[in-house]
């Protein structure tokens, strides 16, 4: 392989990887967006639904790389596979809000962040007890079908992973800019209170962002499994802590912001990995986290929301 | 039934005073924990001792980053990694560069040896552990200031993700660093404490007593530093960054400080657990310990150094003996009914299932952890509850001295510019305060007042213009120099340090005229003790000039007190700097007509004693009772000055308060009020 088929292969393996990041950014962001919270229990939301994804292909009898579907049938178990995912980890990111954050809405200092990583931690350890510490082989049920240009390769799952992501981003940037709820984020955002008062459900436009946020958080856990072939407990740390510098890359808050700073994220560690050395990939992320924070905190495409503190 | 047995228990006890029955209680502790090696002679339990000081010394220093200057550091196993590798490296067989003669003098003070294993001689570094210990407190204090460098400004929860950063970085440059670290494998052999020629070796008793040694020593300076000046300047950072740095404090210098001594901690403590285990892998220094250390404060209560070392050792002791206890206990019910599950469950595997639940629980239900860093105080009685309205000004003024008197202008503001984006907030203002003086600022919300007395104190940048304070430029100034300077101020929306007493809220406003720093603090030097009984008797004294409306309350916290009482508390603050100039931001807000009368004559003694003042004020029966001079704002511009009673008839001033139908009205009234009074003849005004 030449470094420029490599550099194309990776051009398609940093955008399937960017958009999961995209996916889980968008949670980070919209969460960002009206609470100010850095919620860390959207790391293994993020891990829940790959194990939600994994256990419904299972359920419909596909296992590993070996079950091969063609058609309505494929079709319809993915779609099946992606609702219930959303639905649960969205399910489980409205608990969260409900019934553990809104207690502490009113309650200054770091006692909501904290308690988010204690919930992190508690969904982590439950999947341990629960699923077991060994990795899971992920099935894919996709017909081996593969593109060639020059020797990099295009296969089934990527064209999938960007069909998702693009009807979920679409989805969302629809949802945001154009439904009346959405309209009612974006105030919410700029400022609760005055929202409040101009009749808007503060409490349900949160909610809703925890809905969406941990809803795209599944979908993106579901497409790492896709991608790797594996899903394990422990992937939610790193991938999340990428999701998090892609939202601030892109500016925290802002819906397209995120999106454009997963693809970014995707894409260096793709060519990092190939160009520099897998084991240093991390380093050069979070060293570009502290580099955004420090020399250009609004991110790429600027905070949406202004600073409300 | 617990009250009864804790009645009959304290009975030998109920005479003592409340300082030497605590100092008996500690003794108690003490003796206990160093006879424990003789009455429980079990090798596993002492190394789960010696294992439980390391997290206690490390829950210790993450408390001073978190609990003391409110840091929110999700990183803070790196430090521990970098002490443990510096020890690690410098005794283990990991680096051995050649050996040539530079390296003699080396040898000679025992750092190196030459050794041979076929093939050159090679360098084989011999630390000792004694010297390890402040050496890698040291190394990692400067890390410290590294990594807390690039975070000082960022927000709150932003530095904790980057912190989180840092805290993965580390481990993955030891992995990735092999040729110095051994990588993935790890350190191995690292060398063993040996103390007067006595080899430590793989006996947990010597190592338990150099961990109870590190503990108290520990424990020790986290006091020193927690009950003063530094202690104070975080504590004061962690409440309110904004109104520290006005109040003196230089936020860069106390941020780092922390960092530097959180982590000098973790160094230090990373020597002593690498000598135990004597290997160690980049692996152990995840973010499970970082998160677990959060875990072992937020139990014991954030700032709270003795909960924090109870919060350290329970969990310890939960994941070394509890649980596996437990274990036992359950497979023994296990066989005896005849489940499988029970016979098999292993409960050590819940330890982080537990501490997730931990955090959760206490964020909801007992957020100051258990052991509170502030206790509650008793309330007032009825008659210290009874405010004996002061006239006539403050009392006990003997006591704070006067104001040497200057001539000519104390500040002077130029031609100052402040623009908000598109907005003008202050455009070409002039004000002139003279030495002794009184100068108030009125005008209509949103007119610039406390704009102007924001650029005055360095929390916004101005665009242009001078401001001179005893002819020396202010601009470009910290927040902390300007008050260093003599400029002091209050803010129209109190900002005090909410959940610190009145007391050290007016001792944060002395930071700047107090000396002591970390070192003085912890050494307890005759000088510094000296100051700070200096600094609390004048920080009385100051609280007494408002009569027994705040001293009755110097142990409470100031989330308690009444509004009126939190205004005079940050005046007090304000004055305890010894300010040449002070800022009043609309003293009188919120008060009631009494109230207001009092504090009015307050301020009045202080110009009394020479005390030059500019304020803010809506109230303006209190404007025209203390000013000489008032200068009225509108929209940013300077629109009127001059005394009181001209002002107050000035058509601009009028226009912009009233608009100019109302300006006509009150035309109106007074000139049918002079019609009446003409009327009814002199001698009525």
């Amino acid at each position: 392989m030449t470094a420029y088929d490599l550099a194309l292969q990776q051009l398609i393996n940093g955008f399937s990887l960017g958009s999961m990041y995209a996916l889980l950014a968008l949670g980070f962001t919209l969460v960002y967006g009206i609470l100010e919270l850095i919620n860390f229990s959207h790391f293994n939301v993020f891990m829940v639904g790959s194990f939600v994804a994994f256990y419904v292909l299972e359920g419909f009898g596909v296992v590993g790389q070996n079950t091969i579907m063609t058609g309505l049938p494929l079709v319809g178990v993915l779609l099946a596979a992606l609702a219930v995912t959303m639905l649960v980890t969205g399910g489980i990111g409205v608990g969260i809000e409900r019934l553990l954050l809104r207690p502490l809405r009113a309650v200054k200092g770091p006692a909501a962040m904290i308690l988010t990583i204690g919930v992190s931690y508690v969904l982590f350890n439950i999947v341990i007890l629960g699923a077991g510490a060994d990795s899971k082989n992920f099935p894919n049920p996709l017909p081996p079908i593969v593109f060639t240009f020059e020797n990099a390769v295009l296969r089934m799952r990527e064209i999938l992973i960007w069909v998702i992501s693009l009807l979920l981003m679409g989805g969302l940037t629809y949802f945001v800019g154009y439904t009346k709820l959405g309209k009612a984020m974006r105030a919410t955002a700029q400022d609760p209170e005055a929202a409040r008062m101009m009749g808007i459900d503060v409490d349900r436009v949160i909610m809703m962002a925890f809905f969406l946020g941990s809803a795209l958080a599944g979908a993106g856990g579901m497409i790492f499994g896709l991608y790797y072939n594996y899903t394990s407990f422990i992937i939610g740390f790193s991938a999340g802590l990428r999701a998090f510098t892609a939202a601030v890359l892109g500016g925290i808050g802002n819906v397209p912001g995120a999106m454009l700073g997963g693809l970014l994220i995707g894409l260096i560690e793709a060519y990092s990995g190939a160009f520099i050395a897998t084991a240093w990939t991390d380093v050069i992320i979070f060293s570009l986290l502290v580099l955004v924070l420090v020399f250009r905190p609004n991110g790429l495409l600027g905070r949406m929301a202004p600073n409300k503190s | 039934m617990y009250s009864a047995t804790k009645q009959v228990l304290a009975r030998p006890f109920a005479n003592m005073q409340p300082q030497s029955r605590q100092a008996l209680g500690l003794l108690v502790l003490a003796a206990a924990l160093l006879l424990f090696p003789f009455y429980h002679a079990n090798d596993a339990d002492i190394a789960s001792m010696a294992n439980a000081a390391a997290y206690v010394t490390l829950a210790l220093g993450l408390n001073i980053v978190v609990g003391f200057a409110g840091l929110l550091d999700l990183g803070y196993a790196a430090f521990f990694a970098i002490g443990v590798y510096f020890y690690g490296v410098l005794t283990a067989y990991q680096v051995m560069p050649e050996w040539s003669g530079y390296w003699g003098p080396l040898a000679a003070m025992g750092l190196v040896e030459k050794i041979n294993q076929g093939g050159p001689d090679l360098v084989h570094f011999t630390l000792s552990f004694w010297l390890a210990l402040p050496a890698a407190a040291l190394v990692t204090a400067a890390f410290g200031v590294l990594f807390g460098a690039p975070t000082l400004r960022l927000r709150g929860d932003y530095l904790a993700i980057v912190t989180l950063g840092f805290g993965e970085i580390v481990p993955i440059v030891f992995r990735n660093a092999d040729s110095v670290t051994n990588g993935a494998a790890g350190l191995n052999g690292v060398a063993s404490p040996t103390l007067f020629g006595f080899d430590f070796g793989v006996d947990a008793t010597p190592y338990y007593y150099v961990g109870l040694f590190l503990v108290a020593l520990l424990i020790y300076v986290s006091i020193r530093l927690r009950d003063g000046r530094v202690g104070r300047a975080w504590m004061a950072i962690r409440e309110d960054e904004t109104a520290a740095s006005t109040m003196g404090v230089d936020l860069v210098k106390y941020k780092l400080l922390a960092f530097a001594i959180g982590a000098g901690f973790a160094g230090m403590t990373g020597v002593y657990y690498v000598a135990i285990l004597q290997t160690a892998t980049p692996d152990m220094f995840n973010f499970n310990v970082s998160a677990m250390l959060l875990v072992m404060v937020v139990l014991g209560g954030m700032g709270s150094v003795w909960g924090v070392v109870l919060g350290a050792f329970l969990l310890q002791i939960m994941q070394s003996w509890l649980l596996p206890d437990l274990n036992w206990a359950l497979h023994g019910i296990g066989a005896a009914v005849g489940n499988d599950w029970l016979q098999t469950v292993d409960m050590v595997k819940t330890t982080q299932l537990i501490f997730g639940l931990i955090l959760v629980f206490m964020m909801l239900f007992r957020r100051e952890g258990l052991i509170p860093a502030t206790r509650k105080t008793p309330p007032l009685d009825m008659q210290q509850q009874a405010a004996q309205v002061q006239r006539g000004g403050f009392v006990g003024m003997e006591k704070i001295g006067h104001w040497e008197l200057r001539s000519g202008n104390a500040l002077e503001v130029k031609d100052v510019t402040v623009k908000f984006g598109g907005l003008t907030a202050l455009n070409k203002i002039n004000i002139v305060v003279p030495e002794g003086g009184v100068v108030a600022v009125i005008g209509p919300n949103g007119s610039g007042k406390s704009t102007l007395f924001n650029v005055i104190t360095g929390l916004v940048r101005a665009d242009g213009g001078s401001i001179l304070f005893q002819g020396a430029e202010l601009l470009g100034l910290a927040p902390h120099t300007i008050l260093e300077k003599g400029v002091a101020r209050t803010f129209q929306n109190i900002r005090l340090f909410p959940n610190l007493t009145v007391l050290e809220n007016v001792l944060i406003g002395q930071h700047a005229r107090l000396k002591t720093g970390p070192i003085g603090a912890v050494l307890q030097s005759p000088a510094g003790k000296a100051e700070e009984k200096r600094a609390r008797q004048w920080a009385v004294d100051i609280i007494g000039l408002f009569g027994n409306r705040l001293t009755p309350r110097l142990g409470q916290t100031v989330l308690g007190l009444s509004y009126a009482n939190r205004r005079r508390v940050e005046i007090a603050r304000a004055l305890a700097s010894q300010p040449k100039i002070l800022l009043l931001d609309e003293p009188t807000a919120g008060m009631n007509p009494n109230e207001t009368l009092e504090l009015a004559e307050q301020i009045k003694s202080l110009h009394e004693l020479g005390l030059t003042i500019l304020l803010i004020e809506h109230k303006l029966d209190v404007v025209t009772r203390l000013a000489q001079n008032v200068i009225v704002l509108d929209h940013g511009e300077k629109i009127a000055e001059g005394p009181a009673d001209v002002v107050r008839q000035d058509e601009e001033v009028l226009r912009a308060y009233l608009g100019r139908a109302g300006r006509d009205h009150v035309a109106a009234m007074a000139a049918k009020a002079a019609e009446a009074a003409a009327a009814e003849g002199p001698g009525h005004a």
